[in-house]
Order: C-alpha cells, then sequence, then structure tokens
C-alpha cells in the first residue's frame, strides 16, 4: 500500500537530503571551507588582495568571494543545504518518531516482555494471595514511582511505569534551534543596521551611518557625549574608556548613562557601544584690535572659529603639546577677500598680524586635547531569537543525550499453565542507571516470591 | 622562595610530570600499587593547584587589580592543566581505569611545563584591559575549557582506541590491559558529548559577551570560526555513529582531529591569525 506521501519520500532526491551522509558529508566541508576565512583576511580592498597574493590567486579569491568569505555565494549555499538537510530530515523522521510516540506500551503480552533487554520471570507453585499481590506491587511502585496498570493483559495483570517517552522531540528542538539561529540572523540582517560614529564631546548626532550600505539613518531622537574619559593602569596599559552620553528627545533631556566598553546604553531598540576614541587638540586665543576690542577664541581641529564682526576665521593647522616645555600652535587666519596667512604661537608670546588696514595682536591662552568618542551602534531586531534559539540548542541538546525513555514492566498471571511473575524493561540511554534501579525491584521481588518457587 | 601561587604553580607542574611518568609505568609494567601511587600523586597535584588559583586570585587583589586568574594565555594554561585532570579524575573515578591516566596526564603536565617554561609566556599578574572587564569572562573561560579539556581526555581516548583496534589480537601486554574497543568507543563517546555541550555552552557565552561589548554576537573573528570549525568536526563525530561504517574507527581519528583544531583555536589562532581575541597571545 502506497500513499502519495511515501511516493515522494521514495525518490533518491528526497531520500538524498534526508540522509545522515549529507549530513556528515556538509559539517566536514563546512569545516574545512571555514579555514580559508581565518587565513586570508577579510574584507580589505580588491587591491589589496592583488597586491598581497598576486594576479593568478587574485581571480581565485574574486570568484569565490574570498575577500568575504562567509557570506560568498558558495558558502550561502552550503549553510542553504545544511537548512535543507535539516528540514527534510525531520520531515522524513516525524511519523517515525509520531508512531513511537503514540504507541501503547500496555499493549504486550508476556512473551514480548520476555524478549526485553532485561527480564526476570518468577513460576511460583501456588496461587499470590492479595497481600503478596500488594506487596510486590508496592515493591514496584518503591522504585518506580508512577505506573499504569491494565487488567486482562495476556491473562494477566499489566503495570507499566514509563518515563521520558517526550524526550524523542529533543532532536527536533536540536535541529531545529539551529534554524531559529538562522532566522534570528537574517532578520538583525534585513531589520538591523550596524553603524559607528565619532561624537566630539559636547555635541550630538541624530542620525548615523549604515557601515554596509553607507546610506544616513535617522535616530528618531539625538545622542550627545557629554564627556568622556581615558584612564590607565601603573604600568602604562587602559584600565577604563568611559563617555557621559545624553539622550534627547526633541531637544529635551531623556536620561543620562555613563557607557564603558562591556556596558552599552539602550534606547528605542538602538545600542551604542563604547569602541573607540580620538583625541583631537584644542586651543584659546585672545586676538585683539585695540585695548577695549577684543575676542577670546577657542579653535578645534578640522573647524572654524569665527569672529564676524571683524570678518575673521580662524583654524588650528597643528598643535605641539611641548616646545620648550610650552605648547605651541600653528594657526590660520582668514578673511572675507579670502586672503588667509599662518603663523605659529607659542603660549605666552604675542603675535601681530595684519588683515587689510587693521593691525591685530593674538596670543595663545590656553591649549587642551578634546576627546571624541567612537561609538558602534547597532539596532538588531532579531537577537533574541537567536539567544531562543540558543536556549533549545541546549536544553535540546541534553534531551536527546541525557534523558532518556525507560519502559518498565510488571506483568503477574498465568503462562503456560504456571502462575508467573515477570519484571522486564528497556531504556534507551544510561543503561547503567537504569540496570541499578530495575534490580533493586528485582531484589525486592526475589526476597518475597523466591520462597514460593 | 616564599609561598605564592608561582610557587605552587612550579611545584605543580613537576608533580603533574610526575604523576604522568608514573600512569605511564603502571600501563607499561602493569604494577597496580603504581597505579594507585598515580592517582594519589595527581589528586595531591590537584589540590596543590587549586590553592595555587585561588592564591593568584587574591594576589590579583592584593596588586589592586582583582580579577579571576583567567585572564592571559598563562593563566589559561594553568586553568586547562587543573580542568584536564579534574575531567580525567572524574572519569577515573566513574569506569575505574587507570590506563587512561597515561593517555591524559600528559595533556596536562605538557601545559603546566609549557606555561612555566616558556619565554613566551608572560606569568605575570596583569591587571584587566577594558575589554575583559565583564561578568561574562568566567562564564565563558570555563565553560570554553571545559570543553578543551573533554577534548583532551577524548583525544587520548581515541589515541587508545586506535592502538587497541591495530593490535586487536593482543590480550595480555601493554594493549591488553587498555579496556576493549567497544568500551573505549563509548567511553569516547560520552567525552566527546560532554566536551561538545560545554563547547557549545562556551561559543554562546562568548556570542552573549560579544554582543555586549563590541555589538554583534558573531563577526567571524578567527577565534571565533575556528570554535566554529571545531564545532562541526565534533558534531561530525556525533552523528558519524549514526552511518553505517562509521563508529569506532573514524569516530577515533575525528577525536584527535577535533582536538588538533581544539589546539589551533586556542593556540594557533593566537600566534598566527590576528584577530579580535589578540590578548590571549600575551
Amino acid at each position: 500500500m502506497k500513499t502519495s506521501s511515501s511516493t515522494y519520500q521514495d525518490t533518491s532526491i528526497w531520500r538524498f537530503f534526508a540522509s545522515v551522509r549529507l549530513a556528515v558529508f556538509l559539517l566536514i566541508t563546512l569545516a574545512i571551507t571555514s579555514i580559508v576565512g581565518t587565513v586570508i583576511p577579510q574584507g580589505e580592498s580588491l587591491q589589496f588582495y592583488l597586491e598581497t597574493f598576486g594576479p593568478n590567486f587574485f581571480r581565485i579569491i574574486k570568484l569565490l568571494h574570498l575577500y568575504d568569505t562567509y557570506h560568498s555565494w558558495w558558502y550561502l549555499i552550503l549553510l542553504g543545504l545544511f537548512s535543507t538537510n535539516l528540514v527534510v530530515c525531520t520531515l522524513k523522521r516525524l511519523p517515525f518518531t509520531l508512531k513511537l510516540y503514540r504507541r501503547d506500551n500496555l499493549s504486550v503480552d508476556s512473551g514480548r516482555l520476555l524478549k526485553m533487554p532485561f527480564k526476570k520471570e518468577w513460576e511460583i507453585k501456588e496461587e499470590l494471595d492479595n497481600d503478596s499481590t500488594q506487596s510486590i506491587i508496592s515493591a514496584f511502585k518503591e522504585v518506580v514511582g508512577k505506573f499504569r496498570e491494565r487488567s486482562d493483559v495476556d491473562g494477566g495483570k499489566l503495570f507499566l511505569a514509563e518515563r521520558g517517552k517526550w524526550s524523542y522531540w529533543g532532536v527536533y528542538g536540536l535541529h531545529g534551534s539551529i534554524l531559529i539561529i538562522f532566522f534570528g540572523a537574517l532578520v538583525g540582517l534585513f531589520l538591523g543596521f550596524k553603524g559607528s560614529v565619532m561624537l566630539p564631546e559636547g555635541e550630538k548626532i541624530d542620525q548615523i551611518v549604515n557601515r554596509q550600505s553607507g546610506e544616513h539613518i535617522p535616530l528618531g531622537f539625538s545622542v550627545r557625549c557629554d564627556r568622556f574619559y581615558i584612564s590607565f593602569y601603573d604600568n602604562g596599559a587602559p584600565q577604563e574608556y568611559r563617555s557621559d552620553l545624553t539622550v534627547l528627545n526633541d531637544d529635551k533631556e531623556v536620561f543620562h548613562k555613563s557607557i564603558v566598553v562591556n556596558d552599552p546604553m539602550e534606547y528605542r531598540g538602538v545600542t551604542f557601544y563604547q569602541a573607540s576614541y580620538r583625541a583631537i587638540p584644542e586651543v584659546t586665543v585672545q586676538v585683539a584690535k585695540s585695548a577695549t576690542l577684543h575676542r577670546s577664541l577657542t579653535i578645534s581641529a578640522f573647524q572654524r572659529a569665527l569672529w564676524p564682526e571683524e570678518q575673521l576665521s580662524f583654524g588650528l593647522m597643528q598643535y605641539q603639546p611641548n616646545v620648550h616645555g610650552k605648547p605651541a600652535a600653528q594657526i590660520w587666519v582668514g578673511d572675507q577677500e579670502g586672503r588667509e596667512g599662518s603663523f605659529w604661537l607659542l603660549k605666552g608670546n604675542k603675535k601681530e598680524f595684519k588683515k587689510g588696514e587693521n593691525l591685530y595682536k593674538i596670543s595663545l591662552t590656553n591649549a587642551k586635547q578634546r576627546y571624541l568618542t567612537g561609538l558602534q551602534v547597532k539596532k538588531d531586531p532579531g537577537v533574541w531569537i537567536v539567544w531562543l534559539g540558543c536556549t533549545v540548542l541546549i536544553v535540546g541538546f541534553a534531551i536527546v543525550f541525557w534523558v532518556p525513555h525507560r519502559r518498565m514492566w510488571l506483568w503477574m498471571g498465568r503462562r503456560k499453565g504456571k502462575i508467573t511473575v515477570i519484571l522486564s524493561g528497556q531504556t534507551n540511554k544510561n543503561k547503567l542507571q537504569f540496570e541499578k534501579d530495575i534490580k533493586k525491584i528485582e531484589k525486592a521481588l526475589d526476597s518475597s516470591l523466591g520462597a514460593r518457587q | 622562595m616564599t609561598f605564592s601561587s608561582s610557587y605552587l604553580f612550579s611545584l605543580t607542574t613537576f608533580i603533574y610530570l610526575g604523576a604522568a611518568a608514573l600512569y605511564l609505568t603502571h600501563w607499561i609494567f602493569r604494577v597496580q600499587k603504581v597505579g594507585l601511587l598515580a592517582t594519589v600523586v595527581t589528586v595531591g597535584g590537584l589540590v596543590i593547584q587549586t590553592v595555587g588559583l585561588g592564591l593568584r586570585w587574591i594576589e590579583s587583589y592584593q596588586l589592586g587589580y582583582g580579577h579571576a586568574p583567567l585572564s592571559n594565555l598563562y593563566e589559561s594554561m594553568v586553568f586547562f592543566s587543573w580542568i584536564t585532570v579534574l575531567v580525567y579524575l572524574i572519569i577515573e573515578w566513574q569506569v575505574k581505569r587507570r590506563v587512561i591516566g597515561a593517555f591524559a596526564t600528559p595533556f596536562a603536565s605538557l601545559a603546566m611545563a609549557y606555561a612555566s617554561f616558556s619565554p613566551n609566556v608572560e606569568d605575570e599578574i596583569q591587571p584587566l584591559i577594558p575589554a575583559l572587564k565583564s561578568n561574562w569572562l568566567i562564564a565563558h573561560v570555563v565553560t570554553c575549557f571545559l570543553g578543551y579539556a573533554s577534548f583532551a581526555v577524548a583525544c587520548g581516548l581515541g589515541i587508545m582506541y586506535l592502538f587497541k583496534n591495530r593490535f586487536s589480537g593482543a590480550s595480555e601486554g601493554i594493549i591488553g590491559v587498555m579496556p576493549d574497543c567497544k568500551v573505549l568507543d563509548e567511553l569516547m563517546h560520552q567525552t566527546i558529548i560532554f566536551g561538545f555541550l560545554w563547547l557549545t555552552l562556551g561559543i554562546i557565552t562568548g556570542a552573549v559577551w560579544a554582543n555586549d561589548a563590541w555589538g554583534t554576537y558573531w563577526s567571524w573573528d578567527p577565534k571565533e570560526t575556528w570554535s566554529l570549525i571545531t564545532w562541526f568536526v565534533y558534531a561530525t563525530a556525533l552523528h558519524a555513529r549514526f552511518v553505517r561504517g562509521w563508529a569506532g574507527r573514524k569516530i577515533a581519528y575525528l577525536s584527535i582531529v577535533g582536538f588538533v583544531a581544539v589546539m589551533f583555536t586556542y593556540f594557533g589562532v593566537n600566534f598566527l591569525l590576528s584577530g579580535l581575541h589578540s590578548y590571549g597571545a600575551q
């Protein structure tokens, strides 16, 4: 009798995808091919590979995407095959497992009980009275706990203690967990983003740049870096990187948090990690046109400081923290007409410069390092799915390998004309513990039945 | 020499080397009493090493750093040898076969010897760099090393299996005293299951930690990738039992190949490849 389902299950392609052989082949192939990406540097520019490996090997690298091995077409095909193998294997085994799970282990006869891996038979001369029947059952119960019973089985009474039948489902959890993890990774890939930002102290951002696509992603709120701290141990090793962050919603402060490595900040599903830092110099200069008309200006690297009334702009070109014990800065000055010039200033010394008809005096009053904190920013709605998968993986693994399906039968009745008591049992794991337990029952029965044989 | 952790670790090194020699003697010359002595010496070494680990933890607090002794290559190797001996002793206690000791304790003594004598291994207590300051440090290192230690023992069992299988006719002599192939195969399988669970937990705790520290639970860093390669090898070994003709010898080979992958994950990545786990090389 062939059903439609068994026809497609008989095709060789189905059997191929359901086989453990394919699983073993894929695991070995994944193990070997994964080495490639640890030997060849990943994510470099194509130019780098051409220079490092030469034109011939470069062609292979380009063809097989070995610059990004784990996202290459062939690696994804392997992972796809791996997933298919898991799914098909599950579908193939499911009816078999269901049958095992639904099997009524009370529907046995005394002959089958005597074919179990563990069995013991007592033949008794006289009929068992109520008291001795009870004492046999209680000896059984003491070891097994809960049990089911059915009378009139093969002309006798049958007791069954069955444990861990559900453990047959463990393997589906274990295999399914891999698919759950893959699914979580895909959710993160399509619905999340990863980016980074260098944020100067005192400034805020409301968007970040996606690391992969390069597009700007608006956050919907802004984050300000109030301060960045770095501290060192006595031996010079870094002790802590810390950024004091403030989350702002429509320019209203929502909350503050100090983040360090290993302790990120999360807001509306977006997480900010302390990743790196940079120090940029910042100098303060005093510029005077006359005794009464002067201005103090702070100039940061990569930024302009303006004195709009005088139509002057200043920039910091170079900074030396220690010139003869004093900080020195090369200052750039420009005016409206596009004329510009630069000069070095040593702290404490005054310099004069001319712009148009005017003569200005300038001095360096202060110099310090200003920090930019490097934040890793990410949103990954799939991460909880991945953690769920990991949990299922561990629980499934423990069930598959350590939860046994144990069955212990006790049968009392007439067999081949003799009053007989049969104790038998089977387990699929941990035979040692099983034998210990069933021997305990055997011993108890021996002492109560031994005299009557 | 003062009573310090480094003194106790030097002592442990010699004790474990002695224990390995005793187990080998017990195996080759089949002297029961030497076997018992080997066990006693190993347990003694384990106790001294445990005290040493505790002392080193205390010393790190006295230096003002205050962290578990699991932060660099030296400490990880001491821990590897400690946990390998522990896992082996549990197996010895369970199966009551001391011959296995001749194939398991050498891993522990070699790890200690390398940690103590190699000029490449810095044995001073160093402060924790920011990346390692996490509660996940202990969970991650302990789970990974339980895996590594089990795989070391499984590798020893694999070597024994191949010996025994090669000279299966011998019922006496140094091969004869080894447990039967069937017993070795089952033991190897159980040890791999145990190690596989811990390796999986090690990878997961690593992923959770990486997600906290770097913002991504998997970044294909060489150490991560090699731990996955190792995972693939042992997953193969676990599935191979269901393929006809794969039990026994092929799984013994896989157990050895798997341990090579473990060693590469542990050392090779640190010394030969660069990546996020670079602090492991110091």
